[in-house]
């Protein structure tokens, strides 16, 4: 039992079960199961042994199996305590199997099932896949999930940038499966998923679209610190929002369901019915996010994480995103050219947010076949980004009121929760700038966001 | 006879209405009576060979309250107590009652049971020899000297495991890393918070462990050493019923204590599928119930289960409750 006999490979832990230093074959497989040296020890059952250890302060001796995804791997390891916390391990009898290579089709559908799983936006489409219904887990695909909740029934490849350029239209849903595609508003590259739901497999009742990037999210904004986040000011965002999104997408989604006759004939009537609960479903929605945006730009923590951004590359992608509603609705949005840039100091997705809302409302409230102008200007250490639109305008006491809290100037039944516009002036005032009106009543509206400009660049 | 509660009663809030006291009472007795009749069907239907025979039952109870001496004296030593061996049995009781509080040392220790149970009959019945098994012998004349040196290690700490079987003993040393750790948690408990001799025996006790020494160690580190051929341990009368029951237990990643229990007649097809799993030929795990169960033979068709789905199907199984 000596130790210097061959087979014996040696390593030592510290008291926070991070692997020093390893012999080989240990040394490696500690690599191959994704972990490092020194590292925190990354072969589970090794790592199961070394804790006993310590929790016990007992000698252990124990075989223990891993599997490095090509082999099955079975050694005796031998854990005893070291002084200053750590363990001393060695391991013996080092046995080394291939495994039988992996059945492609079910490794294919595992995988698929995980990426389903860790996807950081769901959205459920028709037969036809155009978009019912929408949710993102992040803020980065909020615009994204907004934009298809507020504008619902078009096919999803409307909403984002199918990369390679592909033709959506009747595209058959395996080609479109695992297509890469590019999100305004998100500066990481995503992946679609699709999986066909309910029918048969040659004709699904519908689908689930998914989005997932292989690269990780960004760090949250450092901001608003840990124990911030958990003040009791924000119920609705913390503990309302969360409880009622599922059931209300689910609301939503079967509406739409009836709506669109998914599964049979219906008289039309039930199918109107269908469409109205859907669309109040989706005011809801809208509305539960205006509330958590509402209590987060209204507590006292509240700050942005100002960052280099072109206000001329989000005003692009805002158009870009409510391109299809514009179309839709017959109106045209002029977005600063491909190349112009406006350097500016601010958040990028709190600009892509208020940007989205001046847009949204400009959209909403023209006449069909007018235009909405998104300009740039630079004014000494200010730049500016003015949504222009041709509708009915606004008088002076109304272009103090639209600024207020639950302001619908009279207006109701069209989806607006009445906080867009003030929640949207907090934010530009978070960012050390300003949102202001200028109007007439006849001769349209001009919403001017200014934020700092970035006199570096 | 006198009226006597159960312990029940005592949790009741004092001033409450006797009615409900009583009624409440009335319902911990039906529940009591309602485990009656399945336990002793279970007992009286079954013979010699049950989990739960007299003997079973008696050899657990015995080893839980060797384990309670040993607690106990390791603390008075550690105190330095005069006389620290001469326990007061009512102690010893009310630390068996405290140990029975941890499932994994009652599974232990009624495996062993079974174990030992399943040694003397297969050296009534074949005359397998309960310490020196053929493969023991075999690795004691291994011309590796960490192999024979294991072996002779081995074949000491199974004759100590014999004699103190049939004295209904179980040492401390013997015992898994995690169900010491648990013995020594009771015994803290037992004796109080903050308590100076629990503290001292605890760290004596985990000082001179040493997993790799007792006699599952061993085994262990036996098997796994034979690496290729491990399987000539799958062979009860080869290997001897503890060698088999650890190769068994590493060739089907199962919990030594439940691959104990796969050799009881209640669990036949839990054994079928362990063997199979393990890449056996089915020949050959019906070799090994000709061995365990001469009276039973393997269903119809069992050949024609493939090793993988002979592990899915025993995946499924969830051994002892979580």
């Amino acid at each position: 039992m000596a130790d210097s006999a061959p087979g014996v490979a040696k390593a030592r832990t510290d008291a926070e079960d991070h692997l020093v230093s390893a012999d080989e074959p240990l040394h490696s497989l500690q690599l191959r199961c994704g972990g490092d040296v020194p590292g925190v020890v990354a072969i589970p059952a090794l790592l199961d042994l070394v804790r006993k250890c310590r929790q016990f302060s007992m000698k252990l001796a124990r075989p223990i199996m891993a599997n490095d995804g090509a082999h099955a791997i079975s050694a005796l390891a031998e854990v005893e305590p070291a002084p200053g916390g750590g363990c001393t391990i060695r391991v013996r009898h080092w046995q080394s199997r291939a495994l039988p290579p992996e059945d492609q089709v079910a490794l294919g559908s595992r995988v698929a099932k995980i990426e389903r799983q860790s996807a950081e936006f769901h959205a459920v489409l028709d037969a036809d896949q155009r978009v019912l219904t929408a949710e993102a887990a992040n803020d980065e695909l909020k615009p994204l999930a907004g934009a298809m909740v507020a504008m619902p029934g078009k096919a999803w490849t409307g909403y984002v940038e199918v990369e390679g350029g592909v033709s959506s239209k009747d595209m058959h849903w395996r080609l479109l499966d695992g297509v890469n595609v590019k999100v305004a508003g998100s500066r990481r590259p995503w992946r679609a998923l699709i999986s066909p739901q309910g029918g048969t497999l040659g004709k699904p009742a519908g689908f689930t679209l998914s989005l997932t990037s292989d690269v990780a999210p960004p760090e949250q904004a450092p901001t608003l610190s840990p124990e911030m986040r958990t003040s009791d000011t924000r119920l609705i965002g913390r503990d309302v929002a969360p409880v009622l999104r599922q059931p209300i997408s689910r609301i939503i989604a079967n509406a739409e369901t009836i709506r669109t006759r998914l599964s049979g004939p219906l008289a039309e009537e039930y199918s109107n019915y269908a469409a109205d609960i859907a669309a109040a479903g989706q005011h809801l929605l809208a509305l539960i996010d205006d509330l958590t945006d509402l209590e987060v730009v209204e507590s006292e923590e509240f700050a942005t994480a100002p960052d280099h951004v072109d206000l001329a590359d989000i005003a692009r992608r805002a158009a870009g995103i409510l391109g299809v509603r514009a179309r839709e609705q017959g109106v045209i949005v002029d977005a600063p050219r491909a190349g112009e840039t406006l350097p500016a100091v601010a958040e990028f997705r709190r600009v892509l947010q208020v940007l989205l809302n001046l847009l949204g409302n400009a959209i909403r409230y023209s006449p069909p076949n007018s235009q909405v102008w998104i300009r740039l200007e630079q004014e000494g250490s200010t730049a500016k980004v003015i949504v222009a639109d041709q509708g009915p305008g606004l008088g002076l006491d109304e272009q103090v009121k639209v600024f207020e809290k639950f302001e619908r100037l009279g207006r109701s039944g069209d989806g607006g929760s009445g906080l867009g516009l003030y929640i949207s002036r907090k934010l530009a005032r978070a960012m050390g700038g300003d949102l202001r009106v200028e109007s007439a009543p006849g001769h349209g509206a001009r919403f001017i966001l200014s934020v700092p400009a970035d006199s570096a660049a | 006879m006198a009226f006597v509660m159960t312990d029940a009663s005592f949790h009741s809030a004092a001033g409450e209405p006797i009615e409900s006291v009583l009624r409440e009472e009335l319902d911990h007795g039906d529940a009591m009576i309602g485990t009656i009749i399945p336990i002793m069907r279970h007992l009286l239907a079954s013979d010699d060979h049950s989990v739960f025979s007299e003997e079973i039952v008696a050899r657990s109870r015995a080893m839980l309250e060797d384990i309670s001496s040993q607690l106990l004296v390791a603390r008075g030593e550690a105190l330095q107590v005069e006389d620290a061996r001469n326990l007061d049995a009512a102690e010893v009781q009310a630390m068996v009652i405290a140990l029975c509080g941890d499932a994994a040392l009652l599974a232990h220790v009624h495996g062993l049971a079974v174990e030992w149970q399943l040694t003397e009959r297969l050296h009534a019945r074949l005359g397998l020899d309960p310490v020196l098994s053929p493969l023991l012998q075999a690795l004691i004349a291994s011309t590796e000297p960490s192999v024979a040196a294991a072996g002779m290690s081995l074949l000491a700490s199974q004759t100590r495991f014999t004699q103190a079987q049939r004295r209904m003993k179980l040492a401390l040393s013997e015992l898994p890393a995690e169900i010491l750790h648990g013995a020594i948690i009771a015994l803290g408990q037992h004796a109080g918070p903050d308590d100076e001799g629990a503290m001292q025996a605890e760290k004596a006790l985990c000082d001179a462990y040493d997993e790799g020494r007792s006699r599952l160690g061993l085994m262990a580190r036996l098997v796994m050493g034979m690496g290729g051929n491990a399987q000539s341990a799958l062979s009860i009368e080869h290997a001897g019923v503890g060698m088999f029951l650890t190769a068994l237990s590493i060739a089907t990643g199962q919990d030594r204590t439940l691959a104990t229990l796969t050799t009881n007649e209640g669990q036949v097809a839990r054994l079928a599928l362990a063997l199979s799993s393990s890449g056996m030929k089915a020949a050959s795990v019906e070799q090994q119930f000709v061995t365990l169960h001469p009276e039973i033979s393997l269903p119809e068709g069992f050949d024609s289960l493939g090793a993988d789905r002979a592990a899915a199907i025993l995946s499924v199984g969830t051994g002892y409750p979580r």
